[in-house]
Order: C-alpha cells, then sequence, then structure tokens
C-alpha cells in the first residue's frame, strides 16, 4: 500500500510537471513554436544524456505500465501515465510518445468521460501539435469539470495567445496565478509582459519562475531558456549566454540550449563554434528551424553547397510534417519567404496561416509576405496588427521598417531598422546586417 | 483542373494508405538491432540498421562497406573482459519506401567474431549512434524471436516504451557443426514489407492466426480494398469509359472487359512476383514499373488509332451509302471486335498495382503463398468490379442520352472523338513512361 502511494506521489509530481509546460508556446517567435514529426514536439524538448531509469519519467512510466498490467481498468493510472509520456515526448524528443500519450488518454477517457485529469491531457497534447481551436474547446471542457484547477487556465491561455484573443488570454493567465503561484504561472507572466512590450517586467516574472523550479529537471532547463531567450531579445548576449549554459547544465544535451548558443556564438562572430552547436542539435532533434539555422551558418560562411543540402532538408521534413497531418503553413510560409522559394506560393500559405491562427506571428508572417512580393501598400496594414500589443521584437520591427522603406516613407523606415537594431543588433543572420545596409 | 487533379489524387491516397505509412517510431529515429548467435565454433552479431525519412535523406548515398567497417568498430565485444574486434563479412542493402514520397534505409551486416575455445563469458555493448532516439535491441541467440521482429514490425502495444537496449553480457559455448555465417535477408524481406503490412490489404497476410473467419473477412477486405484501389489515378478507367461510349458497348461488354481486367492483372502481378523473386539480385520492381508504363501506354496508343481508323472507314462507307438510300444506318462496323475488347482489357490490367505485389511477396516471405495468391485474386476481381461498374455507367449514360433523342452531329461525333480521348491518354501515357525509363 505504502508503495502504491509513493508511486502515486511520483505520478503526480510529473504529471503536474507535463502539465505546467504542457502547452508551453513561449518560443517570442513563431519560429520557436514549429512542429516536429508526426506530432509535434513542444518547446520543452530536450535528450536526455542519460539511459532510462535514470530520469524520474521513465520510472514512473515502467511503474503505471505494469499497474496497468495488473489492473485494465485503473483510470486514474491511464490518465497520469499518458501525462507521463507527454513529458518523456518533451525530455527524449521522441514522437513516439505523443501517440503512446494520445492512445491512453483516450483510454481513460473511454473508461470514465468526464475525467477531470485526462481531459487536461488531451488538451494539452493537442497545443503540442498546433491544434489550437481543439485544445481551447478541450481546455474549456476541463474547465467545466473543475474551474478552481490553476494550470487548465494556463492550457487555455496558451491557446487563446495562439489564436490572437489576447485580453481573454491574460485573463486566464491572472485567474492561474492567482489561483497557484508557481513556475508555470510566473512563465506565463512572463510572456505576457514579454507581448506587451515590457521586457525587464518579464525578465522578473521568468526570473521568480527559475526560483520556482522543482527538481524536475526539464522544466527547469526550460525556464532557464526562456529567461536566456527574455535576455537576448534585449541584446544581452552575456546574460543570455550564462542562462542557456544554465539550462544545459540542469539537462545535459538540451537542444534548444544548444540553439540558442550557437546564435550567441555567431553573434560573437564564432561561426564554426556556432556550427558545431547548431549540428548538436539537428543530429538530436531536426525541428525545420535548427536545420534552416544550419543552412544560413553555412551559407554566412560561404559554404554554399552545404546551405543548399540543409534548406532542402527542411523541405523534407516539412514535407513529412504535412503527411503526417501537422499544420505547418506559418512556418512554412516564413521559412520559404526568407528563403525567396516560390514567393507567390509562401504568401497564400501565409495567408491560410493566418486565417487559422490569427495572432501576432501570423500577422507579421502575412505582412512579410506580402511585401516580400511587392505588395507593401497592403502588408502595411498587416504589420500594424503584428506590432498592436506594442511588442519589443527586432524581427517584427524589421519588417516593419522595410514594408515602410517599400513605401518610400524614409523617416519611418529608418526609426523601425534603427529600434530593431538597438533592441538586437544580432536579431538575425540573414536580416540584420540587412538592416545595417538600409540604414547606410 | 488543377484542383480536380488534387481531389482524385487525395481520394487515391485515402484509398491507399499503406504505402505511405510514416516510420512507426517517427521521422529521425535510427534503430538497430543485434543478434549474437555462435555458429560451429565462432560466434556471430547479426546487425541491423534502421534509418527512418530524415535520417535516410540526410545521409545521401550510402556506402556499404563504410558503413558497415563503422558499425563493425562501434560495436564493442569482450570474451572474458579482453577486447576483441568484429569484421564485417557481408552486408545488404534496401531502401523502403517511407512517408511524403520519400526512403528510408535497412542495412544489414554480418560481424564474425572470435573462435570460442570453451564456454566463456561474452560481453557485448553497442555504441553506434549512441545519441540517437531510436529502438536498440539485442537479442542472444539464433532463434530466440526479437520483439520488433528485427526492425520491421514496432509494437503498437499503449504499455510498451521504445526497447533500450544497448549492452548484453552473456555466457555462450562453442557449438558442434560447421562454422556457417548467419544469412542475410534479401527481397522482399529485406524491403520489409512488415513495416507496411501495418495497415489496409497489405496486414492480411501477416496475421498470425488464420482460423476460416479470418480468411474470408480477408477475402471480403481483399476484394473491398481492390475496389477502392481501382479509383485512384490510373487503371484506363478514362480509356474504358471512353471505349465503351465511343464503340456502342453493351453492358455484355463492360462485363467482359472486368473479366479480362481481373485475369490479366492477376497474371501481371504473378509474374512480376516471379522475376522479382528471381532476378532480386540484380533488379528492384521499381525499375520495372517504367516500362511496363511504356508498354501500356503504347498498347492504348495502339487501340486509339486502330479505334480511330475503324471510325474514319465506316464513316467513308457511310458517305458512300447515302447516296443509295436514306434513313439507313449501318451498325455493323461499330461492333465490338472481341481482339479490341482484349487489348483495352489488357491494358486496363497490365501495370499490377505495387500494394498488390507487397502482398505477394510478403505472403512468399512468411511462407504463405497459397492464401497471397487467393488474396490476390480477391484483390483484382475488386479492382475488376470497380472498373466494370464504371464501364457500366458509361453504358446506361450513354444509352439514355440516345432515349432522350441527341442525335445532332454531335452525338455522331462521340465515336470519332472518344477514338481521340484514347489516343490522347494513350500518348500522354507513353510521353510520361519515357523519361523514366532509362
Amino acid at each position: 500500500m505504502r508503495r502504491r502511494l509513493l508511486i502515486a506521489g511520483a505520478a503526480a509530481a510529473i504529471a503536474a510537471a507535463a502539465l505546467s509546460l504542457g502547452g508551453a508556446f513561449r518560443g517570442g517567435s513563431v519560429q520557436a513554436a514549429a512542429p516536429v514529426a508526426p506530432t509535434r514536439i513542444a518547446d520543452g524538448v530536450g535528450l536526455a544524456g542519460s539511459g532510462p531509469g535514470t530520469d524520474a519519467a521513465a520510472r514512473t512510466i515502467k511503474e503505471l505500465q505494469a499497474q496497468l498490467r495488473a489492473n485494465p481498468d485503473d483510470v486514474r493510472s491511464y490518465a497520469l501515465l499518458g501525462l507521463a509520456y507527454e513529458q518523456r515526448a518533451r525530455e527524449t524528443g521522441d514522437p513516439t510518445y505523443y501517440t503512446k500519450a494520445d492512445g491512453v488518454l483516450h483510454r481513460a477517457l473511454a473508461l470514465e468521460p468526464r475525467n477531470l485529469l485526462a481531459t487536461t491531457g488531451l488538451a494539452s497534447l493537442a497545443l503540442s501539435r498546433h491544434r489550437f481551436r481543439e485544445a481551447l474547446s478541450l481546455g474549456r471542457k476541463a474547465l467545466r469539470l473543475s474551474p478552481t484547477t490553476a494550470l487548465t487556465y494556463g492550457i487555455v491561455g496558451d491557446s487563446l495567445v495562439e489564436l490572437g484573443r489576447y485580453r481573454a488570454a491574460f485573463r486566464a493567465f491572472d485567474r492561474m496565478a492567482a489561483l497557484k503561484p508557481g513556475l508555470a504561472s510566473y512563465s506565463r507572466i512572463a510572456y505576457g509582459r514579454e507581448l506587451l512590450g515590457q521586457i525587464s517586467g518579464a525578465v522578473q516574472a521568468m526570473q521568480l519562475a527559475v526560483d520556482a523550479a522543482t527538481s524536475e529537471r526539464e522544466p527547469a532547463a526550460w525556464t532557464h531558456w526562456q529567461l536566456g531567450k527574455l535576455y537576448w531579445s534585449g541584446g544581452r548576449l552575456n546574460a543570455a549566454e550564462h542562462e542557456y549554459r544554465a539550462a544545459l547544465a540542469t539537462f545535459p544535451g538540451y537542444v534548444y540550449a544548444l540553439d540558442a548558443l550557437a546564435q550567441v556564438e555567431a553573434a560573437r562572430g564564432h561561426t564554426a563554434k556556432a556550427i558545431s552547436l547548431e549540428r548538436r542539435a539537428v543530429d538530436d532533434v531536426p525541428l525545420p528551424q535548427f536545420v534552416g539555422l544550419l543552412g544560413d551558418l553555412y551559407r554566412s560562411q560561404g559554404k554554399l553547397t552545404l546551405a543548399r543540402r540543409q534548406y532542402a532538408l527542411v523541405g523534407v521534413i516539412q514535407r513529412l510534417l504535412v503527411a503526417n497531418g501537422v499544420k505547418t503553413d506559418l512556418e512554412t510560409a516564413l521559412f520559404d519567404i526568407d528563403h525567396g522559394i516560390r514567393p507567390r506560393h509562401a504568401l497564400a500559405l501565409a495567408r491560410r496561416a493566418q486565417a487559422d491562427r490569427p495572432s501576432i506571428d501570423g500577422d507579421d508572417v502575412l505582412a512579410w509576405a506580402l511585401a516580400r512580393n511587392g505588395r507593401c501598400a497592403e502588408a502595411l496594414g498587416w504589420s500594424r496588427q503584428a506590432l498592436r500589443l506594442g511588442t519589443l521584437d527586432a524581427l517584427k520591427l524589421f519588417h516593419r521598417g522595410m514594408i515602410e522603406r517599400c513605401l518610400g516613407h524614409r523617416a519611418a523606415a529608418r526609426s523601425y531598422l534603427q529600434r530593431a537594431l538597438a533592441l538586437n543588433p544580432h536579431f538575425s543572420i540573414v536580416w540584420s546586417p540587412v538592416a545595417r545596409k538600409a540604414l547606410r | 483542373m488543377k484542383r480536380l487533379v488534387l481531389i482524385v489524387v487525395a481520394v487515391g491516397a485515402l484509398a491507399w494508405p499503406a504505402l505511405a505509412a510514416a516510420h512507426p517510431l517517427g521521422n529521425f529515429t535510427i534503430n538497430r538491432f543485434s543478434r549474437i548467435e555462435v555458429s560451429g565454433p565462432r560466434l556471430y552479431v547479426h546487425y541491423v540498421l534502421d534509418m527512418a525519412e530524415i535520417p535516410t535523406y540526410q545521409a545521401g548515398r550510402i556506402d556499404q562497406r563504410t558503413y558497415a567497417q563503422r558499425i563493425a568498430a562501434n560495436a564493442h565485444l569482450s570474451v572474458d573482459g579482453r577486447q576483441v574486434t568484429l569484421v564485417p563479412l557481408r552486408s545488404a542493402l534496401a531502401h523502403p519506401r517511407g512517408a511524403a514520397g520519400l526512403h528510408t534505409t535497412r542495412l544489414e551486416v554480418i560481424l564474425a567474431g572470435p573462435v570460442l575455445s570453451g564456454r566463456v563469458s561474452v560481453s557485448y555493448h553497442d555504441n553506434n549512434y549512441r545519441d540517437r532516439i531510436g529502438w536498440k535491441e539485442i537479442v542472444v541467440g539464433s532463434t530466440t524471436p526479437s520483439t520488433s521482429h528485427e526492425l520491421r514490425a514496432y509494437p503498437k502495444d499503449l504499455l510498451q516504451s521504445p526497447l533500450d537496449r544497448t549492452s548484453a553480457t552473456v555466457s555462450v559455448a562453442p557449438k558442434p557443426g560447421r562454422d556457417i555465417p548467419p544469412s542475410l535477408s534479401s527481397g522482399a524481406t529485406l524491403e520489409a514489407p512488415d513495416r507496411v503490412a501495418d495497415s489496409g490489404f497489405a496486414g492480411l497476410v501477416g496475421r498470425s492466426h488464420l482460423s476460416a473467419l479470418v480468411i474470408l473477412a480477408s477475402l471480403a477486405a481483399a476484394l473491398f480494398w481492390g475496389a477502392a484501389h481501382a479509383l485512384s489515378p490510373g487503371h484506363g478507367k478514362t480509356i474504358i469509359t471512353a471505349y465503351l461510349v465511343g464503340q456502342r458497348g453493351t453492358p455484355r461488354h463492360a462485363a467482359l472487359l472486368g473479366v479480362v481486367v481481373t485475369i490479366t492483372h492477376t497474371i501481371g502481378v504473378f509474374a512480376l512476383g516471379a522475376v522479382t523473386l528471381a532476378l532480386s539480385q540484380w533488379i528492384v520492381p521499381e525499375t520495372l514499373y517504367p516500362w511496363l508504363n511504356l508498354v501500356s501506354g503504347l498498347l492504348v496508343v495502339g487501340i486509339g488509332a486502330a479505334v480511330l481508323r475503324s471510325r474514319l472507314r465506316s464513316r467513308r462507307q457511310q458517305q458512300h451509302a447515302h447516296g443509295h438510300h436514306h434513313h439507313h444506318h449501318h451498325p455493323t462496323p461499330d461492333t465490338l471486335s472481341m481482339r479490341s475488347l482484349l487489348a483495352v482489357g489488357v491494358s486496363g490490367g497490365l501495370l499490377p498495382c505495387p500494394s498488390a505485389l507487397v502482398v505477394l511477396l510478403a505472403a512468399i516471405s512468411l511462407h504463405r503463398i497459397a492464401l497471397g495468391l487467393v488474396l490476390i485474386v480477391a484483390f483484382s476481381a475488386g479492382l475488376a468490379l470497380t472498373i466494370t461498374g464504371i464501364g457500366l455507367v458509361a453504358v446506361l449514360a450513354r444509352s439514355t442520352f440516345r432515349r432522350i433523342g441527341f442525335d445532332g452531329p454531335l452525338v455522331r461525333l462521340l465515336p470519332a472523338a472518344s477514338a481521340l480521348v484514347i489516343l490522347a491518354a494513350g500518348l500522354a501515357m507513353t510521353l510520361r513512361a519515357v523519361p523514366k525509363v532509362s
């Protein structure tokens, strides 16, 4: 009996970890929310450097599997196992676990249709797979089952953010923080402040999230990475690097931190170092944005053949994602436009993506796609939309600057480009030099 | 038009999802399997590497020898605590189809270990692709079953995590008998049809228990798959319809065509299966497909030309006849010759569906040849059912039109137009096939 209780305790802790960042999309940019493989891996992906059995989630999974083989009608264990699978997917980057999570969560719901844990688990799974409307409706269903569960507000808020309904999203985050202060709610507050352009406030909140991290390694690494990205978006390379290294120390081989460190090294002009870091990330979990950045790094070194190979691989990965029913329109559109691949087609993709995901990221990508197709007047309206919250995102400001320039608004163009470079002179390997040149 | 093509292709993909199956473990896994076994006095490791779509694409051209040497170097074996080297003896490489028209990789390598002098303790550690995600399995003994069927069929049990075994320590002893290295997979087994066998038609032969009910259900399913498959692009639906419409076909003709398609398709699959098995060392079926495409294209061109010629001739005769007696139509030149009917049917059934071929080869590799053959016949019959149905619709639609009395010049031109349609379709098929034949 005592043993059973211990397992249940460990499982509940992992379930909470899985849910707390279940739909964590705080990438700050569209690219960070790019999906991978048949099912999307949430932003908290990491690769366990250690073998099986050393991680709490892996251990819990084993125990729950054994329990369910002995007692196949145990609803709670199914739901907990589903959440543990989700957590494991984030730790290993292995999408098989998402499929398994989907299977056991549905089994739990088949046994008990109004199970709160399983409903919330499915909502966070839908978020991971970029099915935001589905996530929202599942999240609301979970709220009807229990209106005082803080984590559910987080998932609902995350879906609302992706759907561009910021006011409602921030209300959900506030409610969450009021119900249960902690890593999950602090990091969402930080994201809200970041969206509103309050970078120092965002850093403060994320610092609280870092301090609130428990012994679960992956969520802790995730908060370090997020804090690092906040520093990075303000151009503070050293502070960002410090956090990225902390993330790697907490969770060895954490791919998001490897990718972020590669960007820092590239900004310092250490391209060779950046390439070796990015290659490690790509070898572990080939997310399209990692592969694309590797291509950009090769290109900046003049290694065009290698760069082209990476760009082709991005196309291949996106084909696979589409074949597996994952929505990648927004990510594909941005990549294609940035790399001059079939601009008209990319514009059509961007339109579709914006309709599906009317967030500021959707607006920004559509604006940029229009501008690159020479339709700058139409682009300006969407860029205004993209900056409506006052977000201090160098890339969005740069897009706006280029649109103003295309329309012949020289003063406005200069002002936006200067703001972008002042925020973070290294915001993009490809576009920072373009911004500098445009200002000359 | 483009939209229509897309819809048709999409429906086709729905009808036949099996061949587009993604790697069951995700698109970027690299999966490893080792079988440690003793044959006579020597210890061997049968190593299998299965790479999903993304690593396969990243690898580009794979040089078997380099890969085999690298695998051998990273598979650490020690006998009684002493390091020994493994030597790659032979290898086999295949690129089974994966998702989105991409390929996966299956590489098998036989690694030769040391000659054993007596009972020893062997410890094996697989260090290949250490940090990559994937299924990692080690089994000991030549007959020990593998959970993943040697990386061909990954368990879908929700209560099982992917296997993660990279080392093993066992006690082994030399066996009586000669030193015969373990054999590599070849042909269809190497192409891992079992992975494809996860769904749809191809899954039917893989079942382990065969009751009468299962067989009946399998037959029904095969019939259904065949019927559904016929709706995907190809299969000469346009040609058959055009032919029946233009040549004043009757329902009997439509049924006959169906029979011919079934027989041709069955024979085609059997023949291609036989050729593939006999020549599996030298050719892959994919290289045969372009040729078959070309042959059916040329056949259709021939039919179109013949029909057109007979139409033009009968028109001329009619014009001659007009001078003598009016109001008399000539049905005789329009009756279908058995020979041309046969040719149309053959052109529709000649190209064996790859999926049917996969089933046959899978059946052979599982030693269930009879079942495979019967299933192919059922599949072909389903195919024919759809084609006959479409033909019937065409015939009935035409007779309805006639009853309403559309007897204008347009309707009289219909037979000639249909001949042109056949000709154009044949030319298109031929032109599409030509660049692939080389």
